[in-house]
């Protein structure tokens, strides 16, 4: 059993994890915390399947990550400051609507 | 199975784990502090899979920024009111098989992915044949700036369009409202005279040593917003109404040095993007570091601006 | 390389002193988990943890056998101790602003 092996099936567990959150999760703060689990797993699966050279995993793949971590946080940010003028502006913190009960 | 394989499992279990717990917990604040451990364990799992850039990169920017915005944006919540516990409700019947369908076919692929011989003249292995011209030491650095500037100078535009997006939906802002630990407090007052400096020291060193060795413009604007993060905190700084000259320069300083070398070097009939020298490489970084720390910053204190606060 | 070919007598007490470090973070971890209130698990997690973190760099630094890295790491642990100073310091503050009270050894179960 390789370390590569593990990373894979541990990211595609945590993707998994992921999606179910983004689905079963009210608060969009939890949505936002699966996605960024989601995107977590995909930069670790990336590194893994990219391969290795002698020195150490791909760069390219590195650098591809790197990029992504610094576009998940943006993004991050921005959906952060849309949650939070959301519920300013109406009281709510999920998409689900005040009379909308199950 | 060696002992390295064995710290692998460990991680790997603590990744599932802790990611099952932020996902399905019912507090929220509990939830983002395991969502920042998680980030750590990742960090720790790049380091094992022999990738300190992304380490220091996690650690600053995945664990500890996002996590300092998400508590932030919490506290927001709750200063408004929201609750923080999630009324339980019965999970919509196909959440399970979906989450396992999806699991398993990201297996799958990876697995899959794994399985394939790499190819000889793979874009990573050209890279390090190539990394003696570009005159660094770092492949990730030299792929970030040399290799895909483009994708760099645009990575650095989408920073750009978060803050102006951030600040079309700011609404009004609260001055004042940002005090949350006294600086007068002794221990903190020692704290911000002893880390900010040291912050300061990281961040220069972090991007002058990024061209040869773990690090670059990313990990020091990271460890430089901690900096930003812990004037907000302490109420040294605090949000402007407007910006001003210097935070919009400061703010497009990496895009701005980006296009300008790149598209210079069309000018002086070289290829686009290609960067004249050692120089430029530091220059972009200098600038690049400051431009995500001052958006970060300024995203975190949810500010157009900030400025010292007299007292 | 297998680890055992190139271990030197000196590296033991490195070794030696990672396990320490390890016992000191386990302590460190059993109180915060098992003790009654803030201020008694603000006090295993400070005190046995960054004893715990001592230990740790003074073995990586027996380890390393480079007084660079020993420096380095010394720095590091002077770090450690400032964050976990001022946070503990932060968070008995804040508990005790909003009323959390110290558990007496007779209210102990």
């Amino acid at each position: 059993m390789s370390s590569a092996f593990v990373y894979v099936l541990a990211a595609s567990a945590v993707f998994g994890v992921g999606v179910y959150g983004l689905i079963v999760a009210d608060h969009l703060m939890r949505k936002l915390l699966s996605l960024n689990v989601m995107g977590s797993a995909v930069f670790v699966l990336i590194l893994t399947v990219g391969g290795a050279t002698p020195a150490g995993p791909d760069p390219v793949a590195q650098a591809l990550i790197l990029t992504g971590i610094v576009i998940a946080v943006a993004a991050t940010a921005f959906a952060l400051a849309l949650i939070v003028r959301m519920f300013q502006e109406t009281g709510l913190t999920s998409l689900r609507g005040r009379d909308d009960d199950d | 199975m060696t002992i390295g394989v064995l710290v692998d499992l460990m991680l790997a279990l603590a990744l599932v784990g802790l990611s099952l717990r932020v996902v399905t917990g019912r507090a929220l604040f509990r939830d983002i502090v395991l969502f920042i451990l998680f980030g750590l364990v990742i960090a720790l799992s790049w380091s094992r899979l022999g990738a300190p850039d992304l380490a220091l990169a996690e650690a600053a920017i995945g664990a500890g920024l996002t996590g300092a915005l998400m508590l932030m944006a919490y506290r927001r919540l709750v200063a408004g009111g929201a609750e923080d516990v999630a009324p339980r409700r019965r999970p919509p019947l196909l959440a399970v098989p979906v989450a396992v369908l999806t699991g398993a076919l990201v297996a799958l692929i990876g697995l899959a992915a794994l399985g394939v011989e790499r190819v000889p003249d793979a874009a990573g292995t050209i890279v390090l044949e190539e990394l003696g011209a570009s005159g660094l030491g770092n492949a990730v650095t030299a792929v970030l700036l040399v290799f895909r500037g483009l994708d760099t100078m645009l990575e650095m535009a989408v920073l750009l369009v978060a803050l102006l997006g951030a600040w079309a939906v700011l609404g009004e802002v609260h001055p004042g409202r940002l005090h949350q630990v006294d600086r007068r407090t002794p221990l903190v007052g020692a704290l911000l005279t002893t880390v900010a400096p040291v912050t300061l020291l990281i961040a220069v060193h972090l991007l002058l040593a990024g061209t040869d060795a773990p690090g670059g413009a990313f990990q020091a604007g990271a460890v430089l917003t901690g900096c930003g993060v812990l004037l907000v905190l302490t109420g040294t700084v605090r949000p402007r109404a407007a910006a001003g000259l210097a935070t919009k320069l400061l703010v497009i300083a990496g895009l701005a040095a980006f296009v300008m070398i790149g598209a210079s070097a069309v000018a002086l009939g070289r290829a686009p993007m290609s960067l004249p020298g050692t120089w430029a490489v530091y220059l972009i970084e200098t600038a690049m570091m400051l431009s995500i720390a001052v958006t970060m910053t300024l995203l975190f204190a949810r500010a157009r601006a900030l400025e010292p606060e007299r007292a | 390389m297998s680890p055992s070919a190139s271990t030197l007598p000196g590296d033991w007490i490195g070794i030696a002193l990672l396990l320490l470090g390890c016992a000191f973070y386990g302590a460190g971890t059993a109180g915060l988990l098992r003790f009654p209130d803030v201020y008694s698990r603000l006090h295993a997690l400070t005190k046995a943890d960054n004893q715990g973190l001592l230990l740790v760099c003074a073995g990586l630094a027996v380890l390393a056998r480079s007084w660079r890295v020993a420096a380095l790491l010394g720095v590091i642990w002077l770090l450690g101790l400032m964050a976990a100073a001022v946070s503990a310091h932060l968070i008995a503050r804040h508990a005790r602003h909003s009323g959390s009270r110290r558990t007496s050894s007779e209210e102990r179960p």
